[in-house]
């Protein structure tokens, strides 16, 4: 196809098609046996006049029935393969469609979490629904249009070549006037369409961010701002579809114009030949027909250059997902964790800036570390490292003095309970919440709730365990959900816990009685939690104290008080209550 | 108020397809000039190219298939022809630019309309709904209505001009060859009116599971780091399985269901060939019909045909647009229901703010607030301390009238909260949320967020406007300070420094009433202390509320709440709070 001609060096999009011959190759022969039963219906009616004035002038009676008969079949033939090509061609996008997600899909849950916020999920989001619609819209309607199309124009321009030549030259010349008209005027078109794709990401970009940020709006007030910056995107896209409709009122009027011309050189010229007997009126009017035939199709396939080149655009993206390499597997240890963690010398650098300058330390089997610091120190970054979402650009990270890419991530994962900073409630019920891993048995369930301190809040559910929680946990205390998220990372039966800043939504008595519990039911836990109050760390084995990606003192509570002015600062700022919260104990 | 869009949706009466277009043209009563001129336009161009028609089989008749063949006559009526089809051609023209117009503009109205309708609405109906669901409804439906008005719109209505003009002459030359061609119109109108509903319901099932999938997408994406944490890959690609498989499905029904009208049409239109064909021959035997004229008919039995072939392609676009107008008519249907009253008969209160025996449920079943009462008073700072779960967020949405008490009365300044317009009420409270959200583009920009006083001022002004409101510091925590940029989802800042912007953007807008609400969870003791000592150096008729659990952001309060299980109590001092928090009855 002269298409796919035009990039020969992208793997082009006709490359898709191929697992799917066989139905594609149906496909087409249908829209073939179609069209060819199309293009032979004016001849019928054309031998149906010409029958007709035959006999009149011969005083015969003339038979209408074999026209008739011929018609009929005809036109029973194009609706049978008409409809059976728009079964297959439904059949056949949507196969293409679904099998192109599944295998985007695959791809997207084999990469890393690093991978995912690169490529951005929303972005993702967009190859996996709009990129995928162009390019079935592509299987669906182009391919066959383009073939049928072509199809008609040859076959129709040749019909009336053999009909009379001269005539034929005359309308054919019409095919090029108007295919450069229209060509010239899309490629002006496809500019303003690009344009105007970028002015509907912008109005999506304001409508999302006023959904998402629709309470900061309602509380301070500022719907008409959201608005304006609404009617600015809204009036550049008005104005570009004013652009494009301009180009297209000019088009329009010229393609009929330029039809209308060949109607007139048919009649003038035509009726000049009929006048000379040179050509029968049977043939006249199947002139007229062919005409109406052959303008169709030109159009077509301008549009459909179009959706190709969209879905070409598309398939590039998509592709470049699914080209990008896999995450390397390489660990292979699948031994149980004893829980001796040691870091020597890690860096984490994003762009120019460092989150993490230089860290070591080492961490006991069973031992209890807090890591504490200022807003944006890089603690969260600290955990992410431990937990092997995000890799060091220098330095190594041991777990019982191996080194954490020897693991298998699987088993590795199964081992380190992790409870996020952020409240992560999936969309489903409670228990599938908790037990999120796989392997989670109901014994190790029961404990996990118990231990996060969720058995009262959980019996009071209506329906207990089963009961569903809605996206982003809208139904739920910020609380319920870290405490969720806590019996998440238990149910593994951890060796390894990371609390991420768990205690900044859960109240201080819940969170001793969480922690005592902790003690209590998962003994030889090593335990490193990022926190920003120091009473509730105080007697920990460890206190690490990080400031802008750098560790400035670790130590026990009252090493730290001694020789850390920084610790015994923060350490004021929390005094007051703090004595208070120790007393009470 | 049930805000719910999928239960108001499967509750709602199903609404024609016409029912549905009367709403959309209400939308643009201001057109009607521009409208009637682009139909005259339509049926001088449409008549114009039928007249052609007409003459071509005249000029065959009267000159060239008689016994006295006038070449001459041809050429004459050659040049009449030539100067219909260039007065056509400017017309067309005009067509195209007036229709057209009308249908950007009304486009344009149309995502105005939905866009103020979605800033009238309440909190409750975001929090009803899930973010990912609403924002996949309005962009996809907005964007298949862009589709059908950019590019259907024109055709469309071409078609159906085209089409009638044909049905009138093919009528008014010869009735009876006329109707007979008509025939398989009537057919194909009975068949396309017996399975729209079928269509169109296919269809609106089909952009549900859509909506369903990028739902299911976006959740699974943006959580994807527990999913690496807790092994579970294969959840997303299960949760993903079964919703493609079900958008495969709902696919495959729509697409058959869109695909029926063409080959349908088809055969139609080429048996009304047939029809003119065979009866047209018997007439003109019988003396009543000319043969120029057979030629003229097939040609507008085509004029009548394609136009409809045309329509049956389109139909199933304008469908899809009335589904997607049909979605989204049930969010411009909605009202808030935080309507502005009039002068109530409240006692009027001395207070800054006051509750008056308020109770409130977020959904009519569970009560999360219990008859509460009390007040505050001007320049004093309050805080709310309890466990978690216990009605505090909940209280303080109500003092800002995120939403309204269900019974009771909240008054601000004295008055019912309900009597004040937007612009009063959100001046005099200052509300920094739990989950700080950011918009994109810089720090400055998210500071000066709906905040006019400073639009105007250079950065160095700014920076001087924070320096004197104490906030200097917060700022300097910023790598590039005003000008550092806040990406889409403001991941690229930290929730504790997301919490620093909302502070401060909340600050420089010098509130009466200012609440914080857990604003410093992810805030380390630091810079904690650094907001303590701004909020102690704002204005000495600023009222604070404070809602904490962490002790020591609380010590400086002048006045201590207590919240739990749905009841406020005043708890007095600093120390019997303390005792009342550690040693309450809890419902977690």
């Amino acid at each position: 196809m002269k298409q796919a001609g035009n990039k020969p060096k992208q793997p082009g999009i006709f490359s898709l098609l191929k697992p799917y011959t066989g139905l594609v190759t149906l496909l087409i022969l249908f829209a073939l046996f179609s069209n060819s039963a199309n293009l032979w219906l004016p001849k019928i009616i054309s031998h149906g006049i010409d029958d007709y004035i035959h006999s009149r002038l011969g005083h015969t009676k003339f038979n209408v029935n074999p026209t008739i008969i011929k018609f009929s079949l005809a036109v029973l033939f194009i609706f049978i393969f008409a409809y059976l090509q728009s079964i297959i061609q439904t059949y056949t996008s949507e196969k293409v469609a679904r099998d192109l997600r599944t295998r985007l899909s695959d791809k997207i849950s084999r990469q890393s979490n690093a991978f995912i916020q690169e490529v951005n999920p929303s972005k993702l989001l967009t190859n996996l629904t709009a990129d995928v619609d162009s390019i079935k819209l592509f299987v669906s309607q182009a391919l066959v249009s383009i073939v049928s199309s072509v199809f008609t124009i040859v076959g129709a321009s040749i019909l009336l070549l053999t009909i009379n030549w001269k005539l034929a030259l005359c309308i054919i010349a019409i095919i090029p006037i108007i295919g450069g008209t229209f060509f010239w005027v899309l490629r002006k078109v496809r500019v303003l369409f690009i344009k105007s794709r970028g002015v509907i990401d912008w109005l999506n970009k304001v409508i999302n961010e006023s959904i998402l940020g629709s309470a900061l709006i309602r509380v301070i007030n500022s719907q008409q701002l959201e608005f304006d910056k609404f009617l600015k995107a809204n009036t550049e896209a008005r104005d570009i579809g004013l652009s494009i409709l301009r180009l297209f009122a000019g088009l329009i009027p010229v393609i009929t114009f330029t039809a209308n011309m060949a109607t007139l050189s048919i009649l003038a010229l035509g009726g000049h030949f009929v006048i000379n007997n040179t050509m029968s009126l049977g043939d006249f009017a199947a002139f007229n027909s062919y005409l109406s035939q052959l303008i169709f199709p030109i159009l077509v396939i301008g549009f459909m250059s179009n959706i190709i080149a969209q879905a070409t655009a598309s398939f590039q993206r998509i592709n470049s997902v699914l080209e990008a390499t896999d995450t390397s597997e390489t660990g292979t240890v699948i031994e149980t964790l004893r829980g001796e963690i040691e870091l020597k010398d890690v860096s984490i650098i994003y762009g120019q800036r460092p989150a993490l300058k230089h860290i070591s330390f080492a961490v006991k089997a069973g031992s209890k570390i807090a890591v504490i610091g200022p807003t944006a120190a890089g603690k969260s970054q600290l955990l992410f490292l431990l937990t092997g979402l995000i890799k060091p650009n220098e330095g190594t990270i041991l777990f019982d003095g191996r080194n954490i890419d020897d693991y298998d991530s699987e088993s590795f994962h199964s081992q380190v309970g992790f409870v996020f900073q952020d409240s992560i409630i999936f969309n489903m019920s409670i228990r599938e919440n908790i037990a999120f891993s796989d392997t989670v048995t109901d014994e190790s369930l029961e404990k996990a709730i118990n231990t996060a301190e969720l058995r009262d809040f959980v019996d009071a559910l209506p329906d207990q365990l089963s009961t569903i929680v809605s996206e982003r946990g809208a139904s739920l205390s910020g609380g319920q959900k870290q405490r969720i998220m806590l019996a998440r990372a238990l149910a593994i039966n951890p060796k390894v816990l990371l609390l991420d800043d768990f205690t900044a939504r859960v109240d201080t008595g819940t969170e001793n009685k969480i922690l005592a519990n902790v003690q209590q039911n998962y003994p030889g836990l090593t335990l490193i939690s990022v926190t920003q109050k120091i009473a509730s760390v105080e007697h920990y084995d460890k206190i690490i104290l990080l400031m802008e990606g750098e560790i400035i003192a670790s130590g026990t509570h009252d090493e730290l008080m001694h020789s850390s002015p920084e610790y015994v600062q923060i350490f004021n700022s929390q005094q007051s209550t703090s004595n208070y919260e120790l007393q009470s104990k | 108020m049930n805000y719910n869009l999928n239960d108001l949706q499967a509750n709602a009466p199903k609404s024609s397809t016409w029912s549905s277009l009367g709403k959309l043209l209400k939308l643009i009563a201001h057109e009607r000039k521009n409208l009637i001129l682009a139909l005259i336009a339509i049926l001088v161009n449409s008549g114009l190219n039928l007249e052609g028609v007409l003459i071509m089989g005249r000029t065959i008749d009267k000159y060239i298939f008689v016994l006295h063949k006038n070449y001459h006559g041809v050429l004459i009526n050659c040049s009449i022809l030539l100067a219909m089809y260039l007065v056509a051609l400017l017309s067309s023209y005009l067509q195209t630019i007036l229709m057209g117009g009308v249908g950007q503009r009304m486009l344009f109205t149309l995502r105005n309309t939905i866009f103020n309708k979605l800033q009238l609405l309440p909190v409750g109906f975001f929090n009803q709904n899930k973010a990912g669901d609403l924002i996949s409804r309005i962009n996809n439906d907005t964007d298949k209505l862009n589709q059908f008005f950019s590019q259907s719109l024109m055709q469309f209505i071409g078609s159906i001009v085209t089409m009638t003009g044909a049905g009138i002459y093919l009528l008014s030359i010869n009735i009876k060859l006329g109707a007979a061609t008509l025939v398989p119109a009537v057919v194909i109108l009975v068949f396309t009116s017996l399975t729209s509903a079928w269509v169109k319901s296919k269809n609106a099932r089909n952009l549900k599971s859509v909506g369903g999938m990028s739902a299911e997408i976006q959740e699974s994406l943006n959580n994807f780091k527990v999913i690496i944490a807790f092994n579970r890959r294969d959840y997303f690609r299960k949760k993903f399985d079964e919703a493609n498989k079900q958008n495969y499905n709902t696919a495959i029904g729509a697409g058959i269901a869109n695909n029926t009208y063409v080959p349908v049409y088809g055969l139609f239109s080429s048996l009304a060939q047939l029809v003119v064909l065979s009866y047209g021959i018997y007439l003109i035997s019988a003396g009543q019909f000319g043969m120029g004229l057979l030629v003229s008919y097939l040609a507008y039995s085509n004029l009548f045909y394609n136009p409809l072939r045309q329509l049956a392609a389109l139909w199933a676009s304008f469908q899809t647009a009335m589904a997607s107008w049909d979605r989204i008519s049930h969010i411009l249907a909605l009202d808030t229901d935080l309507v502005i009253v009039e002068g109530t008969d409240t006692a009027p209160s001395k207070s800054l703010l006051e509750f008056r025996n308020v109770h409130f449920s977020y959904d009519d079943s569970k009560e999360i607030l219990h008859n509460i009462s009390f007040k505050l008073e001007r320049g004093k700072t309050y805080a709310l301390v309890g466990p978690t779960g216990g009605g505090k967020t909940t209280t303080a949405s109500l003092i800002a009238r995120l939403y309204d008490a269900g019974k009771g009365t909240v008054l601000l300044d004295g008055r019912d909260i309900r009597t004040y317009g937007p612009i009063e009420r959100t001046k005099k409270i200052g509300f920094i949320l739990q989950e700080p959200f950011l918009f994109t583009g810089t720090v400055r920009e998210n500071i000066l967020y709906s905040n006019e006083l400073y639009v105007n001022h250079s950065n160095e002004q700014l920076e001087q406007v924070i320096v004197e409101a104490n906030l200097g510091s917060l700022l300097a925590i910023f790598e590039k300070g005003l000008d550092t940029e806040v990406l889409s989802g403001g991941d690229s800042i930290s929730l504790g420094q997301k919490q620093l912007i909302a502070f401060m953007r909340a600050v420089l807008r010098n509130p009466e009433l200012l609440i914080l609400d857990e604003a410093t969870a992810n805030i380390d003791t630091v810079t904690e202390k650094l907001l303590s000592d701004i909020l102690n150096k704002l204005p000495a008729t600023t009222t604070r509320v404070i809602i904490a659990h962490r002790l020591n952001t609380i010590e400086n309060a002048d006045e201590i709440f207590f919240v739990n299980s749905g009841e406020v109590i005043l708890a007095g001092s600093f120390d019997h709070a303390m005792d009342m928090l550690l040693h309450g009855k809890r419902v977690s």
